[in-house]
C-alpha cells in the first residue's frame, strides 16, 4: 500500500494548499491540524514522510520533532519543517531536534516536491 | 512606558506599510496605516488583549482574467499566517480572535477589480480557518486611513479625499520556497 504523506499546520488554508501541491504531484496525503494530533496518528501509522510548521497550539512542530525522534521506529522517517519562522536560532533549533530539512514559507509548489523526491528514498 | 510631561500615557503610533504586520498587547500603541487597493485585517483576542494588523496587496500578473493566482494565494496566506503565528506567539488563541477586514477599494475604473479579488480572499481564509469576521468595510473607490488600537481592539477607519499618499513599500521577499537540507 502507498504510504501517505503527514502534513501538520493549524491553518486549514495552508492544509488545503499543501494537499493541492501534493496531490497534484502524486502523493497520498494525510492531516493533522497539530503536533498532538500527529502523535495520534502516528501511534498506528508509518508515513513515508511529515511536513510540519512550527507554530501550533498544544503542541508544537519542534516538541513534534523531539518526540518523534525519540520513538525506535522514528528515527529514520524524514521530516520537513515548512514555516514562516526566518530567525537562525529557530533553523538550528529544528536541525538540534532532528528534522530533516527547513522550507520557508511561502512555498514553491516545484521546490517543495523536489524537495521531497530528494529526501524520499 | 513614555509618558508626557502630566503623567499621562503617550500614544506610540506603528505605520504598517504594505507587505508588513504588526502585534502588541501595549495598551499604548496604535497602529495606523493608509490602504487603497490594498486590505488591512485586524485581529483582536478580547481575552487575551492583544491584537495586530497586516498589510498586504495580492497582484496577478495582468494577463490573469481569472482573479488571483497561485502565487498570489500562497503570498496571501503567508501574510495572514505572519499575523496568526504571532498572536498565538504572544498568547492568543485563534478559537477567540475576532477580525475585522478594511479597504480593497478599487480606485481606477476600467481595471481589474483588485481591491475586491483581495477582500474575496481574505474573507475566504477567515471563513476556512474558522476566525469570526465581526465587521468589515471594504470595497467603495475611496482610500481609508485607519487606526488599531491592539490591546483593546479599537478601530476608527475614515475615508480618505483624493489619491493615496504613496507611501514606502515593505516588499515580501523575492526568493520564496527556499529549502535547505540538513
Amino acid at each position: 500500500m502507498t504510504k501517505a504523506i503527514l502534513t501538520v499546520d493549524d491553518s486549514p488554508s495552508l492544509r488545503m494548499v499543501l494537499r493541492e501541491a501534493l496531490t497534484g504531484a502524486g502523493h497520498k496525503v494525510v492531516e493533522a491540524e497539530d503536533g498532538l494530533a500527529a502523535l495520534e496518528w502516528l501511534e498506528t501509522h508509518q508515513p513515508k514522510l511529515v511536513i510540519t510548521d512550527i507554530t501550533m497550539p498544544r503542541l508544537d512542530g519542534l516538541a513534534l520533532i523531539e518526540r518523534l525522534r525519540s520513538r525506535e521506529a522514528m528515527r529514520d522517517l524524514p521530516i520537513l519543517v515548512l514555516t514562516t519562522e526566518s530567525a537562525p536560532a529557530s533553523k538550528a533549533r529544528a536541525r538540534a531536534a532532528g528534522a530533516t530539512g527547513w522550507i520557508a514559507k511561502p512555498f514553491d509548489p516545484e521546490k517543495l516536491n523536489s524537495a521531497i523526491r530528494r529526501v524520499i528514498h | 512606558m513614555l509618558k508626557t510631561a502630566g503623567n499621562a500615557p503617550m500614544t506610540i503610533r506603528r505605520n504598517v506599510l504594505q507587505g508588513e504586520f504588526e502585534v502588541s498587547r501595549d495598551p499604548d500603541v496604535v497602529l495606523t496605516t493608509v490602504l487603497g487597493s490594498c486590505i488591512a485585517c485586524c485581529l483582536h483576542d478580547p481575552v487575551a488583549r492583544i491584537g495586530g494588523m497586516n498589510h498586504f496587496l495580492l497582484a496577478s500578473p495582468p494577463s490573469s482574467r481569472s482573479g488571483l493566482g497561485d502565487d498570489a494565494r500562497r503570498y496571501g496566506l503567508y501574510a495572514m499566517e505572519l499575523l496568526v503565528n504571532e498572536m498565538i506567539k504572544l498568547g492568543a488563541v485563534r478559537a477567540t480572535m475576532r477580525a475585522h477586514l478594511y479597504g480593497g477599494a478599487n480606485m481606477h475604473s476600467g481595471m481589474r477589480a483588485i481591491g475586491t479579488e483581495n477582500t474575496r480572499f481574505a474573507e475566504e481564509f477567515l471563513r476556512a480557518d474558522g476566525i469570526e469576521l465581526v465587521r468589515s468595510d471594504t470595497g467603495g473607490v475611496r482610500a481609508r486611513r485607519l487606526d488599531l488600537q491592539p490591546a483593546t481592539g479599537r478601530v476608527r477607519c475614515r475615508s480618505v479625499q483624493g489619491d493615496v499618499p504613496q507611501a514606502p513599500v515593505a516588499r515580501v521577499p523575492v526568493t520564496t520556497g527556499d529549502v535547505e537540507l540538513f
